[in-house]
Order: structure tokens, then C-alpha cells, then sequence
């Protein structure tokens, strides 16, 4: 297998490139996309944090009166959408951009311009899901229960313009699956095989099969949806099914959690192997767990219907399908953990929000397991024990995740360091925010409040706690906002980083920072899944060792990378 | 155990770091099958679609059983087999065309002709729908109804795009533009014709010849 020789590029191929808005326009590099992309997510979750912090003020004190019931809706309808469909995901999909290519060894996407099409998509569903508001929001909720969001109860366009965003969006992220398909199929460069792909990789990999199989159940959704509200269809209503909406949208709903929630474990398999300065513990485990995953993601939706009334044995067989899920999540917990375990831990910004995701995920994924069991969910469900749980699962685990990977990556993207002086305080407020936030919302769903209620009545303590949670948003806020201005700053005046800041052995670090046009002049010899590791210890590389067990007993770390000083 | 984060400095020096560059160059990539990109893109893109498809007529096989009155009865399944014949013809033009385009023949004609039999389907269904809409067999009158027009309707909106596609390839191809050029985007549109010709035989065996549950 021979080839023609790669045109070598220099090191500043991506400063001659032409700065300006065309070019950001015509693109269909994957690592312009990927961070057009994570300046989308970026841009929404402003939005949607904006939303939110409206929503606590109002939900502050008990009988506040500073939003009405339907003004109340549209903005939780609104919230979930942006922050789900406009910045988590987005989000993720630019990390996937960015990353993919580089971990593979690739030059690009197999399908740069549908890649740059699957973007255009995304941003302009945002558009139009926004543009909404000019007819009146939606107001279904993100969930838009049928026949809550039929034309009779929704009468306003903004349901229609809802199901049009998130067709659009919909299709943008399932031909960016297919993209992330064929090139992790067919772009691996030579020795990488499927079992040395680095852990983001690999994750997202399988997260792009679950999307392949999920995001087309709520496109059937929708269209359904808008067969009935524009055309008089009887999918959901005038003797259509209710039931059906639900089903549908959860075989959807509950795959797009992991799809959701595994890229943020690639990017935490990433960071913490690093800054422990140790191979991760059972790359095969964290790899494997994550097929199992994929395949059981679709075999529990229907617990998020437990309250619609089945039979007996189908709320029992998806029961335990959801205690089932547990356990490969489980096996990656404790692979995190064991990474951590007698590593030479450096305590940075990426790492620390690495360790409290781990914290934050594995309490929202213990909350998650007691929605398993039928009374508990009967008693619980649609109380404000649900926002919390799943708060802490999409916030304190892939937002976390999310400021990780931002954290570890920026000085790939950028160039330059982000700075710690800003990052440790924002990292506090934000961990010390999050869980004001969300920790007493679980007392107040066991106290009975209920989940998209615009206002509660003084009942004891429920006033005080909801200030709390209100007080500990705007915290949460300033974090985030502090995070920002240390994007802004550092990538104009930030410490200059070099290719490899972090002592990181995967292959994206043997590039320049940012990496050229193309990514690679040259790559290393891939035997094994850490090829810079081997380069750099000729003497002791990862492919040439029986196990990753230390053989005298000393644990499973190795001393010489353990004491790997600069 | 762990040494303090701050003694440790982050920047590696520039002896530490990995000289890549003095590395020979390897081969690019592995190559893993003898078909295209295109190829396959268009296969895991039509996997999506026929979730899509699946979804869309579960429900309507479900929902017939509420249905009220013999809806289904105001199909003509003798009158849809003619241009369904249509159709499923055009896919016999794309494989000849196909093959055509493999020998280096001149196909673009084939192509034409395969983007002619789409069109023809497409207006022998407005017809259809014309007729149902005349006899009150509309989008509201039935729960059979809804899922007849949503499954047709997405099926037509498919065979619109494909025949369009295929009306590009082939003008294209006849004056000699694509040859040689474009082969996985040619092969991906040969897989979606197809899978849209075997998506209407499942349609037509279970909206028009099929009883119901």
C-alpha cells in the first residue's frame, strides 16, 4: 500500500488562512466546523442560562407574580429545546468535529461539505425555532405531549415552528452520525486499529449508531405532529392515540440522554488518564461498556412512562432494563476511579471539573437507578426530584464534562493556555452553584412539589428552599460568565501552549497547536492506543507489555511514568 | 502520593517534546472495502430512513384497528399497480444504466429514462390523491387515512427527490460532464433508488392488498 507524498505544510498554514466572514461562511474543514459548532452551543446555552435565571426569579418566592402561567411555559418549552437540541449537543457534535480526524490520524471527514451542511442545519433550526417568537413561543414543553401540543390546546404557530427546528436539527446531527461514521470506518490511519482508538473516539463512534437508530423515532414523531396540526391528521387525536406520541418520543427521548451523555465520558476518559499520568484502567471495559450501553439505551424508554399505565410485566421488564444500565455505567465509574487510584494526580482546571463530574454523575445515575424501581417513580415522577435528578445528570455530568474537555482542548484549538487564576474561583462557583442548585430540589420533589408549575404555595420550607436554589443559579451563572471572559482573554493574551501541553499521548497531541489545514505532516507508528507514549519510551512501550499490571507488585502503575517529570 | 499541582510545571521543554517530524511518512489510511464513501454514507443515511419508514407504519397498522368503517375500500389497487409497475421498471432502467456507467458505455439516456418512469409514478399518485380527496377520503376523514397520506406522502416526497437527482445525473451524464467524475455520489443515488423501489412494494403489500390486524 503505497502513497503520494503528503505536501508538507508549515506550522502557520492556519494564520495564512484568509480571516474572515467567508471564509467561516464556506468551510468544510472539520476543525472550523467543530468550533463553529461549539460557539453555537456556546451562544445558546447563553440564551437558555438566561431563560432559566428568569424562571428561578420567578419560582424565588412562593406566589411570585413576575411571570404568567402560559409566559411560564413558553420559557421551559424554550429552555429544554435550546438547551438540549442548541447547546449541549451542538456542543458535543464540535468536539466530535474537532476531534475525531485528529485522534484517528485522519485528514478530515469522509464528507466534508455534508459536514458543513449538517451545521448550516443545526444553526438554522436555532434560527427558526427563535424565529418562533414572533408568532408565540412554544409552549408543549420540550416533550410536547400529545394532545397538549395539538392544534386544539396549542393554537399558536410556535408548536409548528418547533417541530420544524428540531426536524432540522434532527437530520443536521443524524448526517453528522453518518459522517463520524464512515470516517472512523474508513479514515483510521494505518495501525489504528478499532481496539487503539483513543476512548473519545471510541464513544463517539457508538454514540453516532445511537443516533443513527434514535433521531429518526422523533423525526416520525414530528412529522406525525405536524400531520395532525396542519393537516387535520388523527396520529394522537380525535380517536388517534395519546400513548403513541410518548412512545415515540421516548424511543427517541431516552437514547438521546446517552447520546447526550456519552462524548462527555470520551472527553472524562480523556482527561483523567492524562492527569493521573497513568494508561486508563480496562481500556477494554470502558470501550466494551459502552456497546452495551447503546443497545440498552433503546431497551429502557419506557420508563419514562411508568405513570401511563401498563401491564404489570412490561413495567417490570423495563424495571429491570433500567437497573440493567447500571452496570456498564457502573464499569465505567469504578475504571475512572481505578485511574485515579495511586496516579500521580495534577491537580488543573480540566481535572478538577473531571473529578467532580465523576461525583456529580455517579449521585444523578443513583437517582436515576431509584426511578427504577415502580413505587419510588409512581410516588416521584413529575416532581421537582425529576429536574434535580436529571440536572445532575445532563449538567453535572456532560456540562462538566463539557468545561473538561473545553479546559483540556483549548490550547489544541487556540494555541494558547486558558488561564488558572480565572479558572480555579469560576470552576468553584460553578461546582459550589450546580449543586445549590439541584441538591435541595430533591428534598422538594419528596416534599411534593411538582415539576412546570409557575408558582407553589408558602408551604414550610419550600419558600426558603427555592430561594436557595435561586441564589445558587445566579452563582452558577457568574461562573460561567467568568469562564467566558477567561475564553475571551486567554485566546488573545493567553500563556502560549505548544503541541503538547499536557504530557497527553494520544495522537491529536503530535500536532502543531492549532493543527494545520490537513492535521498531520507526519504521524508516528501506531502500535498501541498511546502512540506518543511509545515514541517518547522506546524502552517501555505500551504494546510490548504483557498486561497493564505492574509485574513487582507495585500496583498497576508504572513508576517510570508515575515520576514522568519535564 | 500525588505531588503538589503547582511544583509541577505544565509546559514540557523543548527537549521533552515529541519530534514527529523526523519521522517517515506512513500510508495514509487503511483502505476497508472497494466501494465508495458515497456507497456507504448513502446505506447507514437509508438505515435512519427506514427507522423512519418502520415508525410511520407501525403506527398506522396500529391505529387501523380503531379505525371506523371499511376505509380502505376506496383504494384502487388496480389502478396504483400501473404505476407502481412504473416504478419498480425504473429500477430495471438504473441497473442497465448503472452497469452502462461501469463499462464506460454512454448511460446517460438510462439515467433520463429512470427519472422519466419517477415522474410518471409521481403523476399517476397526484391523480390518486386527487381521486381519494373527490370521494372524502381526505387526511382527517379516518385514522386509516392520516397513515395512508403520511406513509405515501413521505414515500412520493422521496421518489420526487430521487427522480430529480436522477434527472441531474443523467442531463449531466449525456452531455458528458460526469464521466469519470462523481462515481460514489452516482453509486449512493443508484442505493437510494433502489431502497425508495423497495420501500413502495412494502407499502403496496400492506396499505392496498393487506386486510389489516
Amino acid at each position: 500500500m503505497t502513497t503520494a507524498p503528503v505536501p508538507v505544510e508549515t506550522a502557520s498554514a492556519p494564520l495564512s488562512r484568509p480571516r474572515n466572514l467567508t471564509r467561516w461562511l464556506s468551510t468544510t474543514d472539520h476543525k472550523d466546523i467543530g468550533m463553529m459548532y461549539l460557539a453555537l452551543g456556546a451562544l445558546f446555552f447563553l440564551i437558555g442560562g438566561v431563560e432559566v435565571l428568569i424562571m428561578r426569579l420567578q419560582l424565588a418566592r412562593p406566589g411570585n407574580t413576575l411571570l404568567e402561567a402560559t409566559t411560564y411555559n413558553e420559557f421551559f418549552t424554550l429552555h429544554g429545546t435550546t438547551m438540549i437540541f442548541l447547546a449541549v449537543m451542538p456542543m458535543l457534535l464540535g468536539f466530535s468535529n474537532y476531534l475525531l480526524p485528529l485522534q484517528i490520524g485522519a485528514k478530515d471527514m469522509a464528507f466534508p461539505r455534508l459536514n458543513a451542511f449538517g451545521f448550516w442545519l443545526t444553526a438554522f433550526g436555532g434560527i427558526v425555532l427563535y424565529l418562533s417568537l414572533l408568532e408565540g413561543p412554544p409552549d408543549a414543553g420540550w416533550f410536547a405531549y400529545a394532545p397538549l401540543s395539538e392544534r386544539p390546546f396549542s393554537s399558536s404557530l410556535g408548536t409548528d415552528f418547533w417541530a420544524a427546528a428540531l426536524l432540522m436539527m434532527g437530520m443536521g446531527t443524524t448526517l453528522t452520525a453518518l459522517n463520524i461514521i464512515i470516517t472512523t470506518a474508513r479514515y483510521r490511519a494505518v495501525g489504528m486499529g478499532l481496539w487503539k482508538m483513543p476512548l473519545f473516539s471510541w464513544m463517539v463512534f457508538v454514540n453516532s449508531f445511537i443516533i443513527a437508530f434514535a433521531l429518526p423515532s422523533l423525526s416520525a414523531a414530528l412529522i406525525m405532529l405536524e400531520v395532525d396540526r396542519a393537516l387535520g391528521g388523527r396520529f394522537f387525536q380525535g380517536g388517534g392515540s395519546p400513548v403513541l406520541w410518548q412512545h415515540y418520543f421516548w424511543l427517541f427521548g431516552h437514547p438521546e440522554v446517552y447520546i447526550m451523555v456519552l462524548p462527555a465520558w470520551g472527553i472524562i476518559s480523556e482527561v483523567i488518564p492524562v492527569f493521573s499520568r497513568k494508561p486508563i484502567f480496562g481500556y477494554e471495559f470502558v470501550a466494551g461498556s459502552t456497546v452495551a450501553i447503546a443497545v440498552l439505551s433503546f431497551a429502557v424508554y419506557a420508563h419514562h412512562m411508568f405513570a401511563v399505565g401498563f401491564a404489570r410485566p412490561v413495567n417490570l421488564a423495563f424495571a429491570a432494563s433500567t437497573m440493567l444500565i447500571a452496570i456498564p455505567t457502573g464499569i465505567k465509574v469504578t475504571n475512572w476511579v481505578a485511574t485515579l487510584w495511586k496516579g500521580s494526580i495534577r491537580m488543573t482546571v480540566p481535572m478538577m471539573y473531571a473529578i467532580a463530574f465523576i461525583v456529580q454523575f455517579t449521585f444523578g445515575g443513583i437517582t436515576g437507578v431509584s426511578f427504577a424501581v415502580l413505587p419510588i417513580d409512581w410516588q416521584l415522577t413529575d416532581s421537582y426530584y425529576v429536574v434535580a435528578h436529571f440536572h445532575y445528570v445532563l449538567m453535572g455530568g456532560t456540562l462538566f464534562a463539557l468545561l473538561s474537555g473545553l479546559h483540556f482542548y483549548f490550547p489544541k484549538m487556540t494555541g494558547r493556555m486558558l488561564s488558572e487564576g480565572f479558572g480555579k474561583p469560576a470552576f468553584w462557583m460553578i461546582t459550589l452553584g450546580f449543586n445549590g442548585v439541584f441538591l435541595v430540589q430533591h428534598a422538594l420533589g419528596m416534599m411534593g412539589m411538582p415539576r412546570r408549575v409557575y408558582t407553589y404555595p408558602d408551604l414550610p420550607g419550600w419558600g426558603a428552599l427555592n430561594m436557595f436554589s435561586t441564589v445558587s443559579a445566579f452563582v452558577l451563572g457568574l461562573g460561567l460568565v467568568l469562564t467566558l471572559i477567561n475564553i475571551v482573554i486567554s485566546w488573545r493574551i493567553g500563556r502560549v501552549a505548544g503541541d503538547n501541553p499536557w504530557q497527553a499521548w494520544t495522537l491529536e497531541w503530535a500536532t502543531t497547536s492549532p493543527p494545520p489545514k490537513g492535521n498531520f505532516v507526519r504521524l508516528p507508528p501506531i502500535k498501541s492506543s498511546r502512540p506518543l507514549w511509545d515514541l517518547a519510551h522506546p524502552e517501555d512501550p505500551d504494546h510490548q507489555r504483557p498486561t497493564r499490571h505492574d509485574q513487582q507488585g507495585k500496583g498497576h502503575i508504572r513508576l517510570e511514568e508515575k515520576d514522568h517529570e519535564q | 502520593m500525588s505531588s503538589k499541582p503547582s511544583s509541577i510545571p505544565l509546559i514540557p521543554s523543548v527537549s521533552q517534546s515529541l519530534d514527529v517530524s523526523a519521522l517517515p511518512l506512513p500510508p495514509e489510511h487503511m483502505d476497508a472495502s472497494p466501494r465508495s464513501n458515497g456507497f456507504w454514507g448513502m446505506a447507514v443515511f437509508l438505515v435512519t430512513d427506514t427507522v423512519i419508514f418502520l415508525l410511520l407504519l407501525v403506527a398506522n397498522i396500529y391505529l387501523r384497528r380503531y379505525s371506523q368503517g371499511p376505509a380502505q375500500g376506496a383504494l384502487d389497487p388496480g389502478t396504483t399497480i400501473w404505476f407502481s409497475l412504473g416504478l419498480w421498471a425504473s429500477s430495471g432502467a438504473l441497473v442497465l444504466a448503472d452497469s452502462f456507467r461501469k463499462q464506460a458505455k454512454v448511460s446517460g439516456l438510462l439515467y433520463l429514462l429512470t427519472a422519466a418512469l419517477g415522474f410518471v409514478f409521481l403523476y399517476g399518485q397526484a391523480q390518486e390523491y386527487l381521486k381519494l380527496n373527490a370521494q372524502g377520503a381526505t387526511v382527517d376523514a379516518d385514522l386509516f387515512f392520516t397513515g395512508f397520506y403520511t406513509l405515501t406522502g413521505l414515500h412520493g416526497l422521496h421518489v420526487a427527490f430521487g427522480a430529480l437527482a436522477l434527472l441531474v445525473t443523467g442531463v449531466l451524464r449525456f452531455r458528458g460532464l460526469l464521466d469519470g467524475r462523481r462515481e460514489g455520489f452516482t453509486a449512493a443515488l443508484g442505493l437510494y433508488w433502489h431502497f425508495v423501489d423497495a420501500v413502495w412494494v412494502v407499502l403496496f403489500l400492506l396499505l392496498y392488498v393487506w386486510g389489516g390486524p
